[in-house]
């Protein structure tokens, strides 16, 4: 690894992404705890508190699932099955432990599988509600004190309530740095590339909380700086989905001939839109956060109201984003065998396009082997809204 | 003075090439092997010559299908989705969906004004395209261009519940065991092909007029089971193997001429049309 | 001949009137709104049956509905619907097929959809989903029906028990998750008053508490008699004779019809009537929902000498006694409690064995009281909530218990488009081959 505190900024990205995990691998080695985690329900705040590295994982999309196969049935999302197959693999190795949040069904009907295969010594499922209501605020506070009290004694260290805050006050602040790099992708054309930004994505969701604000820093600073690299007329693209974590597909949308300039993925937008409530009681704002800011189709949203009024809390932040970021078409990128998002298909799509915004739905596995398929669809799109 | 332009369309089985100068100048159709490159050389030639001209005297080049990144010569890549839109529009101007049945896919394509407005495809699963016939033709015997007419002399159509190539290929061995008679089932295949072709496109909004272009559509049993499926009567074009091709190189006029009156010129291929080699 | 479905034979008259009940319940969606009553959509073993049953609204059974059209093998218009609107084949065939047939409704414009399986179901005044650890698309499928259905609100309650952990005692929790689950119940009823204009009568409601209690207790009592050698009845029979549990739990009907199996299995065991004649081998279904177009295969099973004296799946209930449910004169709090108890009812056998799981102690529990020499799963593959896990449900029963034969049957519950009857049918002969040599092994 000579060299890698030599390089800054995107440089350093690229290292991270291509080499993800080699920044956990190394803090493991000088004594620090590694937890892994999967989602956008990860709750980075308390391993931080903890005293933990936070490592989200990811699997392998151009590794084709093998060992995985023997434990996990083929009709879990492909993307918890790569992962798993990865695990399995020995890929992370270096992590102490786990925490398993109840995003869907494909993590909560494998969490037994999870668990005694891959006999980490610290294994927490995370058992998240799908309702956000006031009972489902409390459930979610006592689920958010379960999960502390077992860290506290694997780790043993006391999260008290001051750790609590400076964790989210510094969470918070490396989600106003992103949301600050991702107002760099506004500009016509934007100062940096999907692909560029994916790899940032990707590096800092492997590293602690303080390292990561420190590489956005740099990163605003050397893209804030930068001429445009991209001249001529483009369409502005953005995608939509859950895990979507490699740069083959942000490339092959970028070499069709389209600008990348927006996500709602949930290691991008996700992560990083909607702040955790620093006056408030730490729990109770991380339930709130957890449960009713993070937009998710695995939270049920429902106001009440008009059906209008449902799709607006539900996906009125992506129009949002269509106006901000001027969006000339969107991907819906979703994985095969994924019910939380499959069943938001018809209604995601037409409220998309009611704005005039063309959508291009794509229904893939977290893997690269169909990807001339989708260099194809995605060509096609970008012809016809040329 | 006049101008020729060309289209290149490497699909997974055929390999077409239209010249084209305002009018249709020659077209050509071959089988696509594995060398792709060599193919689209020769059919290229061989256009050439149909249509006396040199490969000089084409101004621009588009190369589409499956193969089309496997063409050095061509001055341009566009998807099959919009040169089949382009080529049918200039055949049937009046033809608002597209439906497309090749070899190893198939499409729908909804077209306003010659431009695509939608689409949709099916490159995974052989269900729905021309390879469903070929593999049930051979597993009963019957020849692949007999399977059309033959479904069309069936009493009723022995319904397939598989969609699974496989397993349906079990189910159809053994309705024949159970004396179920052969234009039945071949009509009960041809049925299976055209209820997935037409779930597919259902996921557009079908107007009329509607064509059916590929292969598919030279199968007279299998257009007719989609006109059941569809609900509405088809047009099929009188070459259904070429729109592809003729959309490319109709395309490579427009954006020629585009450039000309931009007063630019436009980026060209540096490879000419020399003998390929493999993996080249 | 081929497309003829084969004549299905049940083995006990209870479960021969069972169509009956089902088209009783799909009859009262469409007759509600003449009687004035409300229909709403609905969602097994959520524990909000007991509530629509008070407040007099008529539920409509997704699962059994899409569940008829697959039997009548006639679901694949359905599915196709759904599918023309981007719906993926990969998503729950439930959900799918009663997707597809109310978006035929709102297209149509009308309340009752022509062509409709054994009529249809009546159009919804509300759904009811249940975000609960039984399953994703019951919160996902109402909000994708009310793109079609606009004016249909929507309640997700949420009932959760606590994940089994080996490291962990469920007890420790059990609490704020019964107060969490009494709550969500709350809220049930809450919305069920707003959309139906009446008030909840509690009185009413905690006599039907009560008889569903007895009726979980009379279900198992009647189950249990299946324990017999030969068995009177089989898991073919169960997933009919399931159906008033599952549907009209709460109601007079539902007791009343295991009242008449329990009589009718007294009078087969007297007369030492089993399914199967010579009875072999005895099986348990361990998990997974059936492939209900192809209910037939248990007949092929018997056909071999192979029975099934007993089945986890649509066995929801445990009885009571044995759960040692807390003492409260809150209803709602009684519900709770019976909830979270049943679906950790195993834990405590789990933790005592290492490496085991709760499904797993289930499993061994029956094998043993049931006198099982072999062991079937059916993994349907548009189904996760069931069928991710039996992999590792089969090799922890072979890691903890012994080497029981084991089949993992592949099929789907709705889409008969995955299923293959020659290769089904060869994977079972080969099954009762090990478990024959098996049986002889063990003396």
């Amino acid at each position: 690894m000579a060299g890698i505190q030599d390089l800054k900024g995107l440089a350093k990205a690229e290292k991270y992404y291509t080499d993800y995990g080699s920044r956990a691998k190394e803090l493991r080695a000088q004594g620090k705890k590694v937890i892994g985690y999967i989602s956008a329900l990860g709750p980075v705040e308390i391993l931080t508190a903890a005293g933990v590295v936070p490592f989200r994982l990811k699997g392998n999309v151009e590794e084709a699932i093998t060992k995985g196969d023997a434990y996990m049935e083929t009709i879990v999302c492909p993307f918890v099955r790569n992962v798993f197959d990865s695990a399995v693999k020995g890929k992370f190795d270096f992590i102490d432990g786990m925490v398993l949040p109840h995003q869907c069904d494909s993590l909560d009907r494998t969490g037994d599988i999870w668990r005694d295969y891959l006999n980490l010594s610290y294994f927490h499922f995370l058992n998240v509600p799908h309702v956000s209501d006031e009972p489902s605020i409390e459930f979610m506070k006592e689920i958010l004190k379960l999960f502390i009290s077992t860290l506290e004694d694997f780790t043993g260290n006391k999260i008290t309530v001051d750790s609590l805050r400076t964790a989210i006050s510094l969470h918070n602040e490396n989600r106003r740095l992103m949301r600050s790099l991702y107002d760099l992708r506004k500009s016509n054309p934007p100062l940096i590339t999907g692909s560029e930004m994916m790899k940032v994505l990707v590096a800092v969701m492997g590293l602690p909380v303080y390292e990561s604000i420190e590489l956005i820093k740099e990163i605003v600073e050397e893209v804030k700086s930068r001429k445009p690299l991209i001249h001529g007329q483009r369409k502005r693209i953005m995608l939509i989905g859950d895990q979507i974590d490699s740069t083959i597909i942000t490339d092959t949308i970028e070499n069709a001939g389209a600008y990348l300039v927006m996500d709602d993925i949930s290691i991008g937008s996700k992560m990083y839109w909607q702040d955790v409530d620093e006056d408030k009681e730490p729990i109770l704002a991380l339930a709130e956060r957890y449960l009713r800011k993070l937009k998710i189709p695995t939270t049920f949203v429902d106001t009440g109201g008009t059906y209008e009024e449902n799709l607006n809390a539900r996906f009125g932040h992506m129009r949002k984003y269509t106006e901000e970021f001027k969006i000339d078409g969107a991907i819906l990128f979703i994985y095969k065998y994924c019910d939380p998002y499959g069943f938001e298909v018809p209604a995601i799509k037409s409220y998309i396009e009611a704005v005039g915004v063309d959508v291009l739905y794509l229904e893939d596995e977290y893997s690269t082997s169909s990807l001339a398929r989708m260099k194809t669809r995605i060509e096609a799109f970008l012809e016809m809204i040329a | 003075m006049n101008r020729y332009f060309a289209g290149v369309d490497i699909g997974s089985t055929m390999t077409k090439v239209v010249i084209f100068s305002g009018r249709i100048e020659a077209t050509i159709i071959g089988p696509t092997g594995p060398e792709h490159r060599k193919l689209a050389n020769k059919v290229m030639e061989e256009a050439l010559n149909l249509a006396q001209i040199r490969f000089e005297d084409l101004s621009y080049i588009i190369a589409t299908g499956y193969g089309r990144i496997n063409v050095p010569f061509a001055d341009r890549q566009i998807t099959e989705i919009t040169c089949h839109a382009k080529g049918l529009h200039s055949l049937l101007p009046t033809v608002k969906t597209i439906v497309d049945i090749g070899g190893q896919d198939s499409k729908g394509i909804k077209i306003k004004d010659g431009k695509v407005v939608s689409f949709v495809m099916n490159d995974k699963c052989a269900a729905g395209t021309g390879r469903f016939i070929e593999i049930m033709a051979d597993s009963i015997g019957v020849p692949l261009e007999d399977m059309g007419r033959i479904s069309l002399t069936a009493e009723k159509a022995a319904p397939i519940s598989s969609t699974c190539t496989v397993f349906a290929e079990h189910e159809i061995v053994n309705k024949l065991a159970s004396g179920e008679s052969i234009p039945n089932l071949i009509a009960g295949i041809h049925e299976s092909v055209a209820t997935r072709v037409s779930a597919m496109v259902k996921k557009l909004t079908i107007e009329q007029d509607v064509a059916v272009t590929g292969g598919g559509a030279k199968n007279i049993g299998l257009v007719k089971a989609l006109e059941k499926k569809l609900g509405c009567s088809v047009i099929v074009p009188p070459e259904p193997l070429i729109t592809g091709a003729l959309g490319a190189a109709v395309l490579a006029k427009e954006i020629f001429e585009k450039y000309e009156r931009e007063g630019q010129m436009p980026v060209r291929s540096s490879c000419g049309l020399q003998e390929a080699k493999i993996f080249s | 001949m081929a497309e003829e479905k084969k004549g299905r034979a049940l083995a006990t008259k209870a479960a021969a009137s069972i169509p009956k009940f089902v088209r009783g319940n799909l009859a009262a969606t469409i007759k509600a709104k003449e009687e004035g009553k409300k229909v709403a959509y609905a969602y097994i073993a959520d524990g909000q049956d007991e509530i629509m049953r008070a407040m007099d609204i008529v539920p409509a059974w997704g699962e059994s509905f899409a569940g008829v059209c697959a039997a009548k093998r006639d679901a694949e218009k359905y599915l196709q619907k759904a599918e023309s609107d981007n719906f993926s084949r990969s998503l729950c065939t439930y959900a799918t097929c009663t997707i597809g047939f109310d978006m035929i409704r709102a297209e149509l414009g009308v309340d009752l959809v022509p062509d409709a399986p054994w009529g249809g179901m009546g159009r919804p005044d509300m759904i009811l989903g249940s975000a609960q650890l039984l399953c994703d698309p019951r919160f996902k499928w109402p909000q994708a029906t009310q793109h079609y259905l606009r004016d249909v609100p929507i309640f997700v309650g949420a009932m959760y028990y606590p994940p089994f952990d080996p490291k962990f005692d469920h007890h420790e929790q059990e609490k704020f998750y019964v107060k969490y689950c009494t709550e969500e119940l709350r809220e049930c009823v809450k919305f069920c008053e707003k959309h139906t204009g009446k008030k909840m009568d509690w009185d009413r409601l905690a006599e039907i508490v009560e008889l569903s209690d007895k009726t979980w207790d009379l279900f198992i009592d009647t189950y249990e008699l299946r324990k017999a050698i030969p068995t009177p009845m089989d898991t073919g029979d169960a997933m009919n004779t399931m159906v008033p549990l599952t549907f009209n739990l709460g109601t007079q009907e539902a007791y009343d019809f295991y009242k008449q199996l329990y009589d009718e299995l007294q009078e087969k065991i007297k007369n030492k009537e089993g399914v199967a004649d010579p009875e072999k081998y005895r099986l348990i279904w361990a998990a997974g929902l059936p492939s209900w177009f192809a209910l037939g295969d248990f007949q092929y099973f018997n056909s071999k000498g192979a029975t099934f004296p007993v089945e986890v799946t649509y066995r929801g209930c445990e009885k009571i006694e044995r759960l040692e449910l807390p003492k409260t004169n809150d209803p709602l709090e009684h519900i709770a409690w019976r909830w979270v108890r049943y679906w950790t009812h195993w834990y405590d056998k789990a933790r005592k064995r290492p490496g085991s799981l709760p499904k797993v102690e289930r499993i061994i529990e029956y094998i043993e009281e049931y006198k099982c020499d072999g062991v079937v799963f059916h993994s349907a593959f548009s189904c996760r909530s069931w069928h991710a896990g039996i992999i590792h449900q089969a090799e922890t029963l072979k890691k903890v218990y012994k080497k029981i034969p084991i089949l993992i049957l592949e099929g789907d519950i709705v889409d008969i488009s995955s299923y293959n009857e020659a290769d089904t049918h060869n994977r079972i002969d080969a099954f009762i081959e090990a478990v024959d040599a098996y049986k002889s092994r063990m003396g």
